[in-house]
């Protein structure tokens, strides 16, 4: 297991405290800070652009969970990610 | 003066062009606007990744076109991931491999295409590609979706931070996809570079993009993607809105595909007629008649439907519905060990486990795919048909209800098999847990039907070539073992004969001479080495309620497993050219030489059983032997479904025999 190491963690209008990704509810939004899973999902999570400062916003809770990628695409990119890698990507809440 | 594709340049003067991007960013339907129909897929050396591959004139000017190789490369988040079409993108780029019938060198020029909704995320892959120092192109795809989302990109501004040419396009409609290919004729070294670490890139990725575009936090409205999306992953709405988009899809393949079948069936039927009339009656003719095109003719038969369902799946993942369908699938086989990825092969495994184990492929984690490669062949395929066929009709003559139930029972049956299966294998030579999904979920949009088409051609023509090769030389054997040696007239059919030529009737006569012909065939049948074969492993089969004639036409199903229905049609009936239905139920009605049925009630049940279990298909072995990585594997598979598949049918048979049935 690795961790991606935290790139600038504590960015403006965002809560400080890291929280699985599966906490945000419907709609909100936030910024990725690492993800500890497997390291080759992490690698795979990265290049798809789960990257350590990405903005997310929640498209659908639960199994799958979606989030779309609002920064640098406008919202266009959609990941669907099963529960056990959701849980697992830590993110800061957009206050 | 603009010259032709003929010979003016030689191979090593034409420009081999690599095509490189994320999935999903249209860098196909790209390729194939610039491409055409003229490109052909190919196979990398040794792995099971594929290319397609185009031989093109780029138009630096009207008078100035350059011969090109066009190589689309698989769709990749990254050069460095630890995936198998990442190492061969990665490879192609510094000139160690090459698709088949392509020389492997350092490719002249790069086109990478990006998706500009999606600009960010697909620097990366930009970032890695011109820090390989190869002349390249950055297209810039989707650029009318862009727009349409208030997106804004400085092509001017981008092609500074690069240091080469970038072109803003759109495939879909094919703006500047002129300007594309003038640039790629011109294409140069980047004269900018990027970091090579992952964490470099992706503060580099960061910075360019900040420069070339708005920074905007700008979201569109995707009010109906939300919608859409959580109606088809709904644990209930989704697999509902699943099962009655694959009844669609499977309505469609059989109702759509019976009409070309049916013509298929007329022109080699007659083909088969004109080369009896044209071949004098001997070894040739039967070679040609009964073995070259009865044999292709009865595989050929099946190509609308192998082409429709790829047509219509790539219909259904052009949409975007396939990858959320994928989510919905995973929570119901994750139980049993298999991964959302293995729907896409298990689907095509019930037209033919082939396509099914080959689309295996793409799925990333190698147990996940061993455990989905061992289990497709499971699935019904469309070749098992005619045996269901049969046996339902004799099983249930003139109760289509039942017929109905029992066809939906043998799917039913192998589905089961198939999980249980992976369950068992999972737990054993397989432990682990299937690795959880991640998955990009592509804008819903309309499939564009160039691509389906082109997509479906290379599929029908695969098939084809397997036609044209190995089922035909498989035919070709199967006639000569069935045929040889041969045996002359049995004295009960010469008696006959005579009897027939004293009578007076015509009608009585022609019905004895019948007689004799059905005696001797019977008898050529069994002295055959075919026949021979069949006699020496009835023993083995015979607890399973099987005599010489059905394992004969068993061992024939090894070739390909419709094969059952024309063998035994050939042993029962003596002839093979009779209309299908009165060759059924010449079949269902046919007797031993002591006068029993064949097909008795017991025997039918567990002939069923053992079709939809069992692994008669010496391609399919072939294909799982290539695609998991070893004959072990395909032996793992016989080995284990024939098991399965002998004892379901003996477990079958002597509960009926037990029960009181016949």
């Amino acid at each position: 297991m690795t961790t991606m190491p935290i790139h600038n963690a504590s960015m403006p209008k965002a809560s400080r405290k890291a929280v699985p990704l599966t906490q945000l509810s419907r709609g909100q939004r936030g910024r990725i800070d690492c993800t500890d899973a497997a390291s080759e999902d992490c690698s795979m999570l990265r290049a798809m652009g789960l990257r350590p400062d990405a903005s997310i916003q929640m498209c659908r809770l639960g199994e799958p969970c979606i989030i779309s990628l609002t920064g640098g695409c406008g919202g266009g990119c959609r990941i669907g990610l099963a529960k056990d890698i959701a849980s697992r990507v830590m993110i800061h809440i957009d206050e | 003066m603009p010259t032709t594709s003929s010979d003016s340049q030689t191979a090593s003067t034409r420009r081999t062009i690599a095509v490189l991007g994320n999935p999903n960013v249209g860098k196909t339907t790209l390729f194939n606007r610039i491409a055409g129909i003229r490109a052909k897929t190919s196979n990398f050396p040794g792995t099971t990744q594929e290319a397609r591959v185009a031989h093109v004139e780029l138009n630096a000017s009207p008078d100035d076109p350059i011969e090109s190789i066009l190589i689309d490369l698989p769709g990749i988040y990254s050069l460095d991931l630890d995936l198998s079409e990442s190492k061969i993108c990665a490879d192609v780029l510094a000139g160690t491999a090459a698709p088949v019938g392509e020389e492997a060198h350092t490719p002249d020029a790069l086109l990478v295409v990006i998706d500009a909704t999606n600009l960010m995320r697909n620097l990366t892959i930009v970032g890695e590609s011109i820090a390989k120092r190869l002349p390249t192109v950055v297209a810039v795809n989707m650029i009318d979706a862009a727009r349409r989302r208030g997106i804004y990109i400085d092509a001017a501004k981008f092609a500074e931070c690069l240091g080469c040419s970038v072109v803003l396009c759109s495939a879909r409609t094919g703006e500047g996809v002129d300007e594309l290919t003038a640039a790629l004729s011109h294409a140069k070294i980047p004269d900018r570079s990027a970091p090579t670490d992952q964490s470099g890139i992706e503060r580099w990725s960061e910075d360019v993009y900040a420069l070339v575009s708005m920074p905007t936090e700008h979201l569109a409205d995707d009010t109906l993607t939300d919608r859409l999306d959580r109606a088809f992953t709904h644990p209930v709405l989704g697999m509902l809105s699943f099962v009655a988009i694959m009844t669609g899809l499977f309505w469609m393949i059989f109702k759509l595909a019976s009409y070309p079948m049916d013509w298929i069936d007329l022109w080699f039927g007659a083909v088969g007629s004109w080369a009896g009339s044209l071949i004098p009656p001997g070894a040739i003719h039967d070679l040609m008649v009964d073995g070259v095109i009865a044999g292709v003719g009865g595989t050929v038969i099946f190509l609308p439907q192998i082409c429709l369902l790829f047509f219509l799946l790539a219909l259904l993942e052009g949409s975007g519905y396939l990858a959320r369908a994928a989510f919905v699938i995973d929570r119901a086989l994750r139980p049993f060990g298999l991964s959302g990825h293995a729907f896409v092969p298990l689907l095509s495994s019930h037209a033919c486990a082939i396509p099914g184990i080959m689309a295996a492929r793409a799925i990333p984690d190698k147990r996940d795919r061993l455990a989905t490669i061992l289990v497709a062949p499971f699935m019904s395929c469309t070749a098992r048909i005619p045996v269901y066929v049969l046996l339902t009709t004799i099983l249930f003559p003139y109760r289509p209800l039942y017929q109905a139930l029992a066809f939906t029972m043998c799917y039913a049956l192998g589905i089961f098999a198939g999980l249980f299966t992976s369950l068992l294998f999972r737990r054993t030579i397989l432990r682990g847990k299937s690795r959880p999904m991640a998955l990009e979920l592509p804008s819903y949009r309309l499939p564009d039907l160039k691509s389906a088409l082109l997509l479906t051609f290379d599929r029908g023509m695969v098939f084809l070539k397997k036609a044209g090769t190995l089922i035909l030389a498989i035919s070709i054997v199967l006639w000569w073992l069935g045929a040889y040696p041969h045996s002359g007239p049995t004295d009960a059919a010469i008696e006959l004969r005579a009897q027939a030529e004293a009578l007076v009737d015509p009608e009585q006569a022609e019905t004895l001479l019948a007689q004799a012909d059905s005696l001797d065939t019977r008898n050529a049948a069994a002295n055959s080495f075919l026949g021979r074969i069949g006699g020496t492993f009835q023993p083995m089969f015979a607890p399973l309620g099987y005599d010489r004639q059905l394992t004969v036409g068993v061992l024939a199903s090894f070739a390909a497993r419709e094969v059952f229905v024309s063998t035994m049609a050939v042993q029962v009936a003596g002839s093979d050219d009779v209309e299908d239905d009165t060759v059924l139920e010449s079949i269902a009605n046919a007797t031993n030489d002591d006068g029993s049925r064949i097909f008795t009630y017991a025997t039918s049940w567990s002939l069923l059983f053992f079709y939809v279990l069992a692994s008669l298909c010496l391609p399919t072995l072939v294909v799982t032997a290539k695609e998991a990585g070893g004959w072990k594997w395909a032996t793992l598979q016989l080995g284990w479904m024939s098991l399965l598949a002998y004892t379901s049918a003996l477990a079958a048979y002597q509960f009926i025999i037990a029960a009181g049935g016949s």
